[in-house]
């Protein structure tokens, strides 16, 4: 015997103020890390401070990327059940590993980035192979 | 001061739509209890572990207490992803090592069957760093497992029928263990023709979502003594180590780094450093085959790389050179996140006291160990134990 629970939708406001530069680069089709101006440290997914206390800035992630790991998601969750089975992969480029969509990857691919925005209006990264 | 293992317990796993979270905790408080000849009174502390972000109960640690007879006794609750089980037995053996308690009890309960599945796999998504992996990604658990595993098959030539080999062998003990969610054997066909669910995992890839509990009871040598309790699974020592949130940090995906450290960390507080050799058995985290076949490697019982021969060499079957997840794993026996690690504490020391029946491994070292991970590799637990 079960009793139904009242209904609980959470929906959250993430705060990205901090780091709006990387969200607006997506938007122009450019995709951010940062780097510590004193100890050199890179950051991907960007941090605005570095653990050493030096200032960043902003530089643009470009080039080849290479895939070192990829799957495809066949169960779908919550939240993405409008899409089909699609492709997660992980690119690095240089000192970075970079999560994004890919289409018919391999391990060993060399890959560009792109930005987009999904059908829900999310913006991200995408890898198109070479 | 050396501290024990006085008593275990264990739920069935599976499907519990029979009870609540705190009805199904006590199952497995009451068989700890009855087995360390002990009641509520003789407890000093309680830890309960849970994670239960698919259960109605969102702060399930005072009501599964309360339900326990353990009101005024605690609780601690301790949570750290599908580790939060290890995560409570160290909270209380480092509570009785500091000599703030004498006797505690660690409690791992998980009720992940009262959400449907797309809403499970959107809250396991989350194990990770939500803006950055499920938000935008909709990366999910078995996700994560499958990207370690594309890039340990490109790397090391590991493949879909040695991982399928994992899940074999897992259903085999399973089947002989009436506590395990599954106890049907299955077939290498039957994994590989199994639907996918996240290329390059298919369905018997994955550990099932099932509800369960497990308790152990923990003791100071001077309490035990004062208990004249002779039988006793001695915790040896104990590795934690944890790594990035975002899988993209990480140095590489063929391994998890948490668990090396963990196991340098035992293995040296131990003196191990031939496990293959110094153990009887191992129970490691085997939410996926692929996680099985990494742990082998990263727990130093193979070589990097050669954790796909290990199985296929029948070297983890029972009888192997190491046994390993004599009870079926996570991946057979079930995965009930904070039920866990708890339950591989129940196996090793079942094992130890030789009361494991048709599963029982040959002792000569009278040692064991457990492997218990934390998101994907974001937390590991290794701890060894022996009678
Ligand atoms: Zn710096």
């Amino acid at each position: 015997m079960f009793i139904e629970s009242r209904e609980l939708l959470i929906k959250h406001k993430i705060p990205v103020s901090r780091i709006s530069k990387y969200w607006k680069g997506l938007e122009g089709g450019i995709v951010y890390k940062t780097a510590c101006k004193k100890c050199g440290e890179t950051y991907y997914p960007p941090r605005a401070e570095c653990l050493c206390g030096g200032e960043v800035e902003w530089v643009e992630v470009d080039g080849e990327g290479i895939i070192e790991a990829f799957t495809t998601v066949h169960a779908i969750p919550k939240g993405f059940e409008w899409n089909k089975p699609y492709t997660i992969a992980i690119a690095s480029f240089g000192d970075v590993k970079i999560m994004g969509w890919a289409e018919d990857v391999e391990v060993g691919d060399r890959v560009r980035i792109k930005t987009g925005k999904d059908e829900t209006g999310v913006w991200k990264v995408y890898f198109e192979v070479i | 001061m050396r501290v024990g293992v006085v008593g275990v317990g264990c739920s069935k796993f599976g499907r519990r739509d029979d009870v609540t979270i705190q009805e199904l905790a006590y199952e497995a408080v009451k068989e700890a209890l009855d087995d360390a000849g002990m009641v509520q009174d003789d407890i000093d502390l309680s830890v309960v572990g849970s994670v239960n972000t698919r259960g109605y109960e969102l702060m399930p640690a005072v009501p599964v207490n309360e339900y326990c007879g353990f009101a005024g006794k605690g609780p601690l609750r301790v949570e750290a992803a599908c580790a939060t089980g290890t995560a409570a037995v160290y909270t209380a053996y480092t509570s009785i090592a500091s000599k703030m308690a004498d006797v505690a009890i660690a409690i791992g309960v998980e009720k992940m069957t009262e959400v449907d599945t797309a809403t499970s796999l959107a809250i396991g998504g989350r194990a990770g760093n939500y803006l950055w992996e499920f938000h935008q990604y909709g990366t999910t658990f078995p996700g994560y497992y499958a990207m370690h595993a594309s890039a340990h098959m490109a790397k090391f030539g590991t493949s879909e029928k040695q991982m399928a080999m994992v899940a074999v062998k897992a259903h085999r003990n399973a089947a002989k263990n009436p506590k395990a969610h599954f106890q049907k054997e299955i077939t290498v066909e039957d994994v590989l023709n199994s639907r996918v669910i996240t290329y390059p995992l298919k369905l018997y890839d994955c550990s099932p979502i099932s509800d369960g509990s497990a308790a152990a009871i923990l003791a100071s040598e001077e309490k035990i003594k004062e208990f004249g309790i002779d039988d006793v699974i001695w915790l040896e020592s104990a590795g934690y180590a944890s790594d990035t949130s975002n899988m993209t940090n990480r140095e590489s995906f063929v391994g998890l780094k948490a668990t090396v450290l963990a196991a340098e960390m035992a293995y040296r507080r131990a003196g191990i450093d031939d496990p293959v050799k110094q153990l009887d058995m191992a129970t490691v985290h085997d939410c996926f085959t692929i996680a099985e076949i990494m742990a082998y490697e990263d727990l130093k019982f193979c070589r990097k790389g050669e954790g796909g021969k290990f199985v296929e060499m029948e070297e983890s079957d029972i009888g192997g050179k190491l046994p390993v997840n004599t009870f079926g794993g996570l991946k057979a026996k079930g995965h009930p996140l904070a039920a866990t690690g708890v339950a591989m504490v129940y196996e090793v020391v079942k094992q130890l006291r030789e009361e494991a029946g048709d599963l029982q491994v040959d002792l000569k070292n009278y040692r064991g160990l457990i492997h218990n991970v934390g998101g994907t590799g974001h937390f590991a637990f290794v701890m060894l134990f022996r009678r």
